[in-house]
């Protein structure tokens, strides 16, 4: 049987978005000096060979920037790469910035036919399936409205009602675990959990370590655009975490309480980390008026580098309801 | 006759099997743009009248009694004129514009779904094409009609709105491409869009400009449709078939250039959007 992914030798190479000659007028102004730029382009991806069976669940780890999203960029078909081969058997659902690209004018029920052509599907099928779209995502009441009447956190349950809705037989997940509010999400998860029992091939890129541990077979590890590590999850967590600066290497902000006196003004945004009373080392994000914290359990468990905390989804960071004490 | 056209297109650059997801890509993109156009509304059709006969109404005002002795000295004659002008030029910027800006504008979508980016300016293309065809495009087959009496030459209004189909699609391809590269190519389109709208003769006789100038009018690509359409819509005694070859060879070129130099750039694009 052939495998579902295979890629040979795939380099990806892409110009650099700062380098942009974003204007014309000034490139010719550069021309008519007789000093014109060189575009400079950088290599994302460095010679990735992988193979990945029927059913097989893979995630993608890594530090933010190595290469993971673009990776499953380039199995979607959406990047196509600079020299080597991709090989992809069956259909693909990528699960890729969930909730952006509809029509702002478009009604939902348009812009579901719409997505669902551009997937790959026959219109008539996508049309049965509307009624059903809609309903997993709860939004059936708006089917008529312009999208965007829609909430960020509405859009992607539609996107990823949308995308899962096909049976899929290829899965790709870019950070994408679970959407919406908590209610939500308990539903999205079962749904991809599905998809999990079933014969889906899943290639995921996720933060959540403590989940890949549990539910991949394997998983890559990536460095600056190749692959350091293929094999066993579990093993592959361990050498990446081994990797990860220690705590001594992250940036002590200022005392907590006073920081999170500051932020509860609406004065900062906590961004660093703090000893408590215990001891213990704690995250602060302000989001708008709502405070999060970081358990440094669950910050060592996950291996987290600060960057990454901005970006982190919201299951491992707690909620402290406004006026509850943080400590 | 859209997608017909579409078709002979695309199969000089893609294989037979992706053609038909192609042709359908461009459908369903069209036919979202009109539905955004309209919003279910009849009157969004109406509206697309709007403009060119506004506009001939505007020039007619301004124009009409001075420019009437050019026009066998009949005001009607100048009105039929500027408006056929005006509906084919209104279409040629409308759909050249919109072909512009619709890869950057779709950039969030390539960048999820694997799909030819040449599909949005092709769709945009051909929903402008779409919605003359239902509102302006008849009427300036009608007028040949009556105006000529030759059925022959209302039979070639077709050709020649496939010639500014043609021209626009070049256009719209290259100038799609080349505003993911240059973000500031809007504004220098607006300036080109207007010179060639200038030096079209829509509203007033190509005989107001001195011979010395009027040479430079033949590098205006739309110009040469326009005096194809004139040839069909108010000719008459034998048809001069070389302003029609020649705006349809015009037309050509442009669709031939423009997609070798979409599809030329076309690797690049995903590293700007």
């Amino acid at each position: 049987m052939a495998a579902a992914i295979e890629l040979r030798d795939v380099t990806l190479v892409r110009r650099t978005q700062e380098e942009l000659h974003y204007d014309l007028k000034r490139t010719l102004l550069e021309l008519v000096n007789g000093r014109v730029r060189k575009i400079r382009r950088h290599t994302v991806l460095d010679t990735v060979s992988l193979t990945v069976a029927h059913g097989e669940k893979v995630a993608l780890i890594g530090p933010n920037g190595s290469g993971k999203s673009t990776l499953l960029k380039v199995i979607a078909g959406v990047l196509a790469p600079t020299r080597g081969t991709v090989t992809v058997d069956g259909s693909v659902a990528p699960l890729i910035e969930l909730g952006v690209g509809f029509d702002p004018d478009l009604s939902l029920v348009d812009n579901i036919v719409y997505y669902g052509v551009l997937l790959g599907h026959a219109e008539s099928e996508v049309r049965e399936r509307v009624d059903d779209i809609l309903e997993f995502a709860e939004l059936g009441p708006l089917r008529d409205q312009p999208t965007k009447t829609l909430s960020s956190g509405m859009s992607a349950r539609l996107g990823f009602a949308i995308a899962t809705e096909f049976r899929p037989d290829i899965l790709l997940l870019d950070e994408v675990l679970a959407v919406g509010d908590e209610r939500f999400h308990r539903k999205s998860s079962a749904r991809l959990d599905r998809f999990w029992d079933a014969k889906s091939t899943i290639l995921l890129v996720s933060h959540d370590l403590q989940y890949i541990e549990k539910s991949c077979d394997r998983a890559l590890w990536i460095d600056h655009g190749s692959i350091r590590f293929d094999g066993h999850a579990g093993e592959a967590v361990k050498r990446y975490l081994h990797t990860v600066p220690g705590d001594d290497s992250l940036q002590h902000g200022e005392e907590l309480i006073e920081l999170a006196e500051r932020s509860r003004r609406g004065e900062i945004v906590v961004r660093g980390t703090s000893p408590t009373d215990e001891g213990l080392k704690v995250f602060l994000i302000r989001e708008g008026r709502r405070h999060w914290v970081m358990t440094p359990e669950l910050y060592g468990k996950l291996g987290y580098v600060w960057d990454d905390i901005i970006h982190v989804d919201d299951a491992v960071i707690r909620e402290v309801p406004e006026g509850d004490r943080l400590l | 006759m859209t997608t017909g056209t579409l078709s002979f297109l695309t199969r000089a650059l893609f294989d037979e099997r992706t053609l038909s997801r192609l042709a359908q890509l461009i459908h369903i993109s069209a036919l979202r743009s009109l539905k955004v156009r309209y919003r279910g509304s009849a009157l969004g059709v109406v509206w697309s009248l709007a403009n060119p006969v506004l506009l001939t109404a505007v020039y007619t005002a301004i124009f009409g009694t001075a420019f009437k002795q050019y026009y066998g000295g009949s005001v009607t004659r100048y009105v039929v004129s500027a408006f056929v002008g005006l509906a084919v030029a209104t279409f040629f910027l409308n759909a050249t514009s919109e072909a512009l800006i619709s890869v950057v504008m779709n950039g969030a979508l390539l960048n999820k779904i694997p799909i030819k980016p040449i599909v949005f300016p092709l769709s945009a293309v051909a929903a402008n094409f779409f919605q003359q065809l239902i509102t302006s495009f008849p009427i300036v087959l009608i007028l040949s009609l009556v105006l000529t009496h030759d059925v022959l030459r209302a039979l070639l209004v077709p050709v020649v709105l496939c010639s500014i189909l043609l021209l626009s699609t070049g256009f719209g391809l290259a100038l799609a491409a080349l505003y993911v590269f240059y973000r500031d190519l809007p504004y220098l389109w607006q300036i080109v869009g207007f010179m060639l709208w200038m030096t079209s003769p829509l509203f007033y006789p190509i005989e107001v400009a001195t011979p010395a100038v009027r040479r430079w009018f033949e590098f205006n690509p739309v110009a040469q449709d326009m005096s194809a359409l004139r040839e069909v819509v108010f000719g008459q005694g034998p048809i001069h078939f070389h302003y029609i070859w020649v705006g349809f060879i015009v037309g050509l070129i442009a669709l031939v250039l423009g997609a070798l130099f979409f599809r030329a750039t076309e690797r690049e694009f995903m590293d700007l959007l």
